[in-house]
């Protein structure tokens, strides 16, 4: 197993369980989740950080060019990492109702 | 409304929103603050997009964006947190109760440190123990409406004294010259010269005021000299406090006396600014301007005192009647303890009015929690009130008697306002501390997170869900209680959970 895969030391609720689920399904910046899960930004932003720290998500800068194209700032997407999976993996067991609530993309394009 | 109207309105508020999140960015730390700004900034142009597009109300927009704003100083206060790097032993003990424990043992050892520092404070505490004698009067002309301004003729009372009385047992008389002196043998001093307010006191005052102060045979001291008392003021102003002050001689008038002793501020409560109290026979007291009369009440007299004033109507030195007002000289001044015990009363009535007194799920849930678990957190909650209410009562102290120029009636009212004040906010704190303390383990639940908004109460639920460090809880609280979810809820973690929790589980006490 990958070093980043094993289950790290983390301490995950409910709320961090919901963004990990939604970056799952594709909302991949602050401002989407917050649509998605319905958490205000004062909550989404300052768990993403614990998540980043705790490697459970990485953060990746928008190429410019994209964003100058599209005639807008670039954003931060964010993704998971196999460390990531596993624990939502495990929060999934825990929290049945997590998948319904926010499909992963494989669910979704079925 | 006019086009450049909108266009003013709409720029006003893109400016303020830019302001907070750069407001909030100084918040974060500095090796952080440009990718965090830019990432916020980058945010907020989608967030207006979203939310303030046509067709949408543009008041509820505004509104959206703002909150965003509002929750960029919550994310750059978490990073600020994050950055900081606790002391090693004290990250340990973060959210524990010992940390509280440390805490509330500093601030009680500080608070009380500084009432030993404060000259005004250690005044109050020394004069606990003293009581004036409740039989004292000091008695004046009638119509005077100064009590500090000597109205008594030395022949009243001679007149008094050398006659039987019914009401008063005892007379001390004294009155107030400024003089000059001269301190002319005080060890690695020069000669040193002061205008004083000397006090001339017939020989009974200190004995009227049940002041145990015994001077030595006059006539016994080395060339017969007087002895005298300072006061506090004069000792510490002119003398520097010298602890070898007794003996020392002085020069008054032409006469040379000797130094006694020091009488602490305000133990005698007697008016006139005395700054050396000279104690002279009754004739040579009973001689010269008018001064002060202190009386003492035989138990009728005592009878006869319904307030603090009595009036007086006796005969004077010529057998004329002459009219008088009796003061009683036991100042109305309740004691300190008095007046925090009586503040922490009126802060216990009010406590339920601004927070809950319930314990949540402590008391009604048995099953959950062990009993060694259920001692240690009731152990706890005493011990936070018991190191608590003392920090708040050397607190008031400092603050009511901290500042010598208030006065002793104005430190009462500051001690009553700061004491009521304190516990209230206190006892709040202990109570809403203990409800966020996991019921297992007794440390603060963390990572507050809000879910749901409160416009959808009625559709979901609408609170702060916090979680226990050590993997045991976690806490719901309602932002809004219902009648479906009216109070905090505990959820207990067992052991299926700790993979959520891997290698940070905190022993249960």
């Amino acid at each position: 197993m990958a070093r980043d895969a094993k289950p790290p030391d983390t301490k995950l609720s409910h709320t961090t369980a919901m963004i990990l689920q939604a970056l799952d399904g594709g909302f991949v910046y602050g401002f989407s989740i917050m649509e998605m899960t319905g958490l205000p930004s004062g909550t989404v932003y300052p768990a993403m950080r614990r998540l980043e720290r705790d490697e459970l998500i990485r953060s990746q800068w928008e190429k410019r060019s994209i964003a100058d194209a599209e005639q807008r700032p670039p954003r931060k997407y964010y993704r998971l990492t196999a460390a990531g999976k596993v624990t939502l993996e495990a929060s999934r067991r825990r929290y049945p109702l997590l998948e319904r609530l926010i499909p992963t993309e494989e669910a979704k394009s079925v | 409304m006019k086009p450049s109207l909108v266009r003013g309105s709409a720029f006003a508020r893109r400016l303020l929103h830019a302001g907070m999140l750069r407001s909030a960015s100084l918040l974060v730390p500095a090796e952080q603050r440009a990718e965090w700004f830019r990432e916020w900034r980058g945010e907020l142009w989608h967030v207006r997009h979203a939310c303030t597009t046509a067709g949408k109300d543009s008041w509820r927009g505004e509104r959206e964006v703002t909150a965003f704003c509002l929750g960029a100083f919550q994310d750059a206060l978490c990073l600020r947190r994050a950055g900081r790097q606790p002391w090693a032993p004290f990250a340990a003990m973060d959210g524990t109760p010992r940390q509280c424990m440390l805490i509330l043992s500093c601030a009680l050892a500080a608070s009380y440190a500084i009432a030993l520092l404060l000259p005004g404070v250690r005044a109050e505490r020394s004069l606990w123990p003293r009581k004036v004698n409740p039989n004292l009067v000091l008695i004046q002309q009638e119509g005077s409406s100064d009590n500090s301004r000597p109205t008594i003729a030395p022949g009243v009372f001679r007149s008094w004294e050398g006659r039987r009385q019914k009401y008063f047992d005892g007379f001390a008389f004294y009155r107030l010259d400024r003089e000059a002196v001269s301190a002319e043998t005080i060890a690695g001093r020069t000669a040193a010269k002061f205008e004083w307010g000397v006090a001339r006191a017939s020989s009974n005052l200190f004995t009227l005021l049940g002041l145990p102060v015994e001077f030595a045979d006059p006539s016994a001291a080395p060339g017969g000299m007087t002895a005298v008392i300072l006061s506090e003021k004069v000792w510490k102003r002119d003398f520097a406090a010298d602890e070898h002050i007794a003996g020392v001689e002085l020069r008054l008038g032409q006469r040379m006396v000797r130094i006694a002793g020091v009488a602490p501020d305000g133990s005698l409560s007697l008016p006139g600014r005395v700054d050396i109290w000279e104690l002279v026979p009754d004739a040579d007291a009973g001689s010269g301007a008018a001064g002060y009369l202190v009386a003492h009440l035989t138990a009728a007299g005592k009878a006869e005192m319904w307030t603090q004033c009595v009036h007086i109507t006796a005969n004077g030195p010529n057998d004329s009647e002459e009219d008088f007002l009796g003061v009683s000289l036991e100042e109305w001044k309740p004691p300190t303890m008095t007046v925090y015990l009586f503040s922490l009363m009126l802060a216990l009535l009010a406590l339920p009015a601004i927070t809950s007194v319930s314990m949540g799920e402590y008391s009604v849930n048995p099953r959950r929690t062990t009993w060694p678990g259920r001692l240690y957190r009731w152990s706890f909650l005493s011990a936070k009130i018991a190191l608590l209410l003392p920090v708040i009562y050397f607190i008031s102290m400092d603050l009511a008697y901290g500042c010598t120029t208030f006065g002793r009636e104005r430190a009462v009212y500051i001690q009553l306002v700061s004491t009521f004040g304190m516990c209230l906010f206190g006892l709040r704190w202990v109570l809403k501390d203990q409800r966020q303390r996991c019921p297992v383990c007794v440390c603060r639940v963390a990572h507050p997170a809000q879910v749901g908004q409160a416009s959808r109460t009625f559709l979901d639920w609408n609170g702060t869900e916090m979680m226990c460090m050590g993997g045991h809880t976690l806490l719901h609280v309602p932002s809004l209680p219902t009648s479906w979810f009216g109070a905090q809820r505990w959820l207990y973690l067992d052991t299926s959970w700790s993979f959520l929790f891997a290698g940070s589980t905190r022993p249960i006490p």
